[in-house]
């Protein structure tokens, strides 16, 4: 085993043994690391689970939300149909700022949801990334319900399926569309910093614990910090969560593709 | 084993499907004088036509002249633009959509293309069976889909009927276009519908898969079903249909029985378009 990786293994075995507040002082006398780590444990985990909690549960709403418009504005004609449609598509690539200055208007203490004390929440911020997520998730889901054959939809209906079931058949076929926009939803509202920075504040404990701070916004402040090793492993972490996601959505492609 | 064995072997298999109908002689869906129209030009006008149980009604005619459409008001998919379509004694477009949507579940349909399911073969044909069921019988069935595997005896005789009986685990992308339009027809026969109606249902396939749909034709129709086919195919017609409907010149020019229309046509349209002598 050579001296670094042996290094390596000793820090990573005492972070396992130690308590938090020493952590960063066992790996620090790690020498020689690549990347000194002059953070508590708790403070990346937790920017993790707060980034994760917030894009997971917009992506989930969102997704909810998503998928019977994409089933409303595909298959039943009204009037308005084409402004929705315009939205939708305008709205994939509406600037995160100005969905995160619109929804703190919207939490403010004048706005209209200013008594539920929203402002600098992880709620705040899961509303600003559901507005982001939306569109993305709605906007693959129309074209790919909208790519599921008539024929297919007819032949729920010839035998004898109601509204809902040719519906649920249509979503069930367009399956694979519509998880890869889920996972562009996915893709969109983690790697978001602007609104997220805006209506959640970038916020963390005196025990250097996040509570509003996400991956984002944390790489931004510690970048402007001069703490470039902090910034650089945060975005790491960033990165393989986003590469995972991307990794999923092309499996799907490949596997969409080959059927 | 040769082609023609295979062949034998899934039409023996067609006649096992045990069936216990009791029917009266009364047609089931009835077209009253129906008319389908694009803008001011008319496809067919004053249609009327019905489909009776035990019997196999096939509507010949060139392309365009609205088969299908003629078809999809018999599976209640539209409604005419004048005229009345009746299931039983029930003007179907005139009664609420819980009354249709019961309508519509007496009907089976086997369309041009297979249009299967991204599903697997036993999925695909216990489709009519599932959606029939109440939302908590489905979850029920959905759960016991994780433990027993074996399909449903109406999905196994439905693709037996069809010679596909160890085909129920496979994908449905995994056929080939016949046995894809083979399951398609069990799939309609699963439910074990009064009226199974068939668009061009073998326009696209080997003499080999037509042979083995046109048997099933003849099991469903031996059990008591209204089988009504739309086709262009007038070999094909002169030996599944028991009546013939010609559909020429915006509508119905002679209907009658199958052996009298091709030997010996009243109308000269009917007899030049058998013939093959009636260009469009």
């Amino acid at each position: 085993m050579t001296p670094t990786v042996a290094a390596l293994v000793e820090a990573t075995l005492a972070l396992a043994t130690v308590d938090s507040g020493s952590a960063a002082d066992v790996v620090a006398s790690a020498a020689p690391l690549l990347v000194e780590f002059p953070f508590q444990r708790n403070y990346i985990t937790s920017i993790v689970r707060v980034s994760l909690y917030v894009s997971l549960t917009a992506v989930a709403l969102a997704t909810l939300a998503s998928v019977p418009v994409a089933l409303l504005v595909g298959f039943v004609d009204f009037p308005g149909k084409r402004l929705v449609v315009a939205v939708i598509n305008t709205g994939m690539g509406f600037p995160s700022v100005v969905v995160g200055l619109l929804v703190l208007v919207l939490v403010s203490n004048q706005g209209p949801l200013g008594p539920l004390d929203l402002v600098f929440t992880k709620e705040a911020m899961i509303m600003s990334q559901f507005v982001l997520a939306w569109p993305v998730i709605t906007g693959v889901s129309l074209a790919a319900v909208t790519s599921v054959e008539d024929g297919v939809r007819d032949a729920a209906r010839a035998m004898g399926g109601t509204r809902v079931d040719v519906a649920l058949v249509t979503v069930k076929e367009a399956r694979y569309g519509i998880v890869t926009g889920v996972l562009a939803g996915v893709g969109r509202a983690i790697s978001e910093v602007g609104s997220v920075f805006i209506v959640g504040g970038n916020i963390a404990s005196a025990d250097g614990t996040s509570i509003t701070r996400t991956l984002t916004t944390a790489i931004q402040l510690e970048a402007r910090q001069g703490r470039f090793e902090t910034a650089m492993v945060l975005g790491a972490i960033l990165l393989v969560l986003v590469l995972g996601v991307n990794a999923i959505v092309l499996r799907l492609g490949d596997q969409r593709g080959g059927r | 084993m040769s082609q023609s064995r295979e062949t034998e072997r899934e039409s023996e298999a067609a006649t096992e499907v045990p069936h216990d109908r009791h029917r009266a002689g009364e047609p089931v869906v009835s077209l009253d004088g129906v008319a389908r129209r694009y803008g001011e030009e008319a496809v067919f006008e004053d249609v009327s036509i019905d489909a009776r149980p035990g019997e196999t009604l096939a509507i010949i005619g060139p392309s365009g002249a609205g088969k299908s459409t003629l078809l999809r008001m018999f599976g209640l998919f539209e409604p005419p633009d004048e005229g009345r379509v009746r299931v039983d004694d029930i003007d179907v477009w005139t009664v609420g959509e819980r009354e249709r949507l019961a309508a519509r579940r007496r009907v089976g349909t086997v369309f041009q293309e297979a249009n299967l399911f991204d599903a697997s073969v036993q999925r695909n044909v216990a489709y009519g069976l599932h959606v029939r069921r109440r939302w908590p019988e489905r979850l029920r069935e959905s759960l016991r889909r994780f433990v027993r595997t074996d399909p449903p005896e109406a999905v196994r005789d439905a693709l037996s009927t069809v010679g596909l009986a160890d085909a129920a685990t496979r994908d449905a992308d995994s056929l080939s276009g016949g046995e894809a339009q083979r399951v398609a027809f069990a799939r309609a026969l699963a439910y074990d519908p009064d009226v199974l109606l068939l668009d061009e249902p073998t326009s696209d396939l080997d003499p080999r898969n037509t042979a083995v749909l046109e048997n099933a034709v003849e099991t469903a129709r031996d059990s008591g079903m209204a089988v009504v086919m739309a086709t262009h195919d007038m070999h094909q017609a002169e030996r599944v249909a028991d009546r013939v409907a010609v559909l020429l010149d915006g509508g119905l020019v002679e209907v009658g029985p199958a052996e009298r229309l091709f030997e010996n046509p009243d109308d000269p349209r009917t007899r030049k378009f058998v013939d093959g002598d009636l260009v469009y």
